[in-house]
């Protein structure tokens, strides 16, 4: 169950349309690496999920990413709210501007619509939170790529606090790696798998 | 790699020996030292430790001073703590300031809501109408609680 709570995680505040940066940030709203993929990979990836600890790891992350994406979401908005058509054109914005007005589409910069493809639930413990510590990477490196680009302070504030927290959420993954693989057999962590072979 | 007796609190210790093919990670010893709330918020993380930023994008220092800022800031230290403490259940230490932390949070929920409206659909059976609907939602900035 979810209760939604009408704030946001960090606050956004951008005073000026910027439609020429909203299209490549919407990429972290439904692109490969971007928040909606971090929700939906954790909150899936908690029911064959054997371990306690690990359970409320992937329960509190992929909640937290929820947020992410309102924030995503807030700061394209912010982006592209009273824009002119003359900013639509100077932008090169007219792509997604034509299917979706001032509209919040989840969709990667490139345009193509979110796919759950850019995502992994292999039901297997370890290759689970391998892909998680991986995605946390990969979420990182596109917020460094947003930050070398982004030239308002207002955005680069908000981006900064994003990329910041992949760095936490890697750091509670490899723990909760280590807290799981130290339940499996010390002799072969790959003699089963915890999450679907059963205890003898 | 190094079986380390102290490590400071931007390291971890591993052991000595290890079996191959598992991923490792330094777990993270300490709930302390921590940032004060205003300063976590402002850089994405409660732990000095954990702070690393890439290039010279750091915060410019704590953020704005609103009641809204001072709400996101103790809930963002629950957060912070409550992730440690899924990888750290035993560490009492930790257990006893989330508390602390959340009692905060929960008496600063409590100024806000009377102040600004409410942040759970709940709140709003302390108002005399149905005000949940009523702007600004948190995608549309200046919000009057954003006014100091
Ligand atoms: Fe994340």
């Amino acid at each position: 169950m979810f209760v939604y709570e009408k704030k946001l995680q960090y606050p956004v505040r951008i005073k000026n349309p910027n439609p020429a940066m909203a299209k490549y940030i919407i990429s972290q709203y439904g692109g490969p690496d971007g928040e909606l993929s971090a929700s939906l990979r954790y909150l899936s990836q908690r029911y064959s999920m054997p371990y306690p600890e690990v359970k409320a790891v992937l329960t509190d992350i992929g909640v937290e990413e929820l947020g992410h994406l309102e924030m995503v979401g807030t700061i394209i908005h912010q982006l592209t709210r009273n824009m002119t058509v003359d900013q639509v054109e100077k932008a090169g914005f007219q792509d997604y501007f034509v299917d979706h007005t001032a509209g919040i589409y989840a969709q990667a910069a490139g345009g193509w619509p979110y796919n759950a493809a850019a995502f992994q639930v292999k039901g297997d413990v370890i290759a689970d939170l391998a892909e998680d510590m991986g995605a946390e990477q990969k979420a990182r490196v596109t917020y460094d790529n947003i930050l070398r680009m982004a030239d308002d302070p207002d955005v680069i504030d908000a981006i900064r606090f994003l990329r910041e927290r992949e760095v936490v959420h890697f750091q509670r993954f490899g723990e909760a790696m280590d807290i799981a693989t130290s339940k499996m057999d010390q002799r072969n962590v790959y003699a089963v798998n915890p999450a679907f072979d059963k205890k003898k | 790699m190094q079986n380390m007796d102290s490590c400071t609190y931007k390291e971890g210790p591993l052991p000595s020996c290890a079996p191959l093919a598992v991923p490792m990670l330094a777990s993270q010893q300490s709930s302390e030292p921590a940032y004060d709330s205003a300063d976590a918020l402002a850089k994405g993380t409660l732990f000095p430790g954990l702070d690393l930023p890439f290039m010279d994008y750091v915060a410019a220092g704590p953020v704005e001073n609103t009641p809204l800022a001072e709400l996101m800031a103790l809930d963002f230290v629950c957060q912070e703590l409550a992730l440690y403490l899924d990888t750290h259940p035993n560490d009492a230490e930790a257990f006893k300031t989330w508390k602390s932390f959340t009692a905060l949070a929960k008496e600063g929920r409590k100024r806000y809501v009377e102040m600004c409206g409410p942040v759970k659909r709940s709140d709003t059976a302390k108002f005399n109408s149905w005000v949940w609907p009523e702007d600004p939602w948190p995608w549309n900035s200046g919000r009057k609680a954003e006014k100091k």
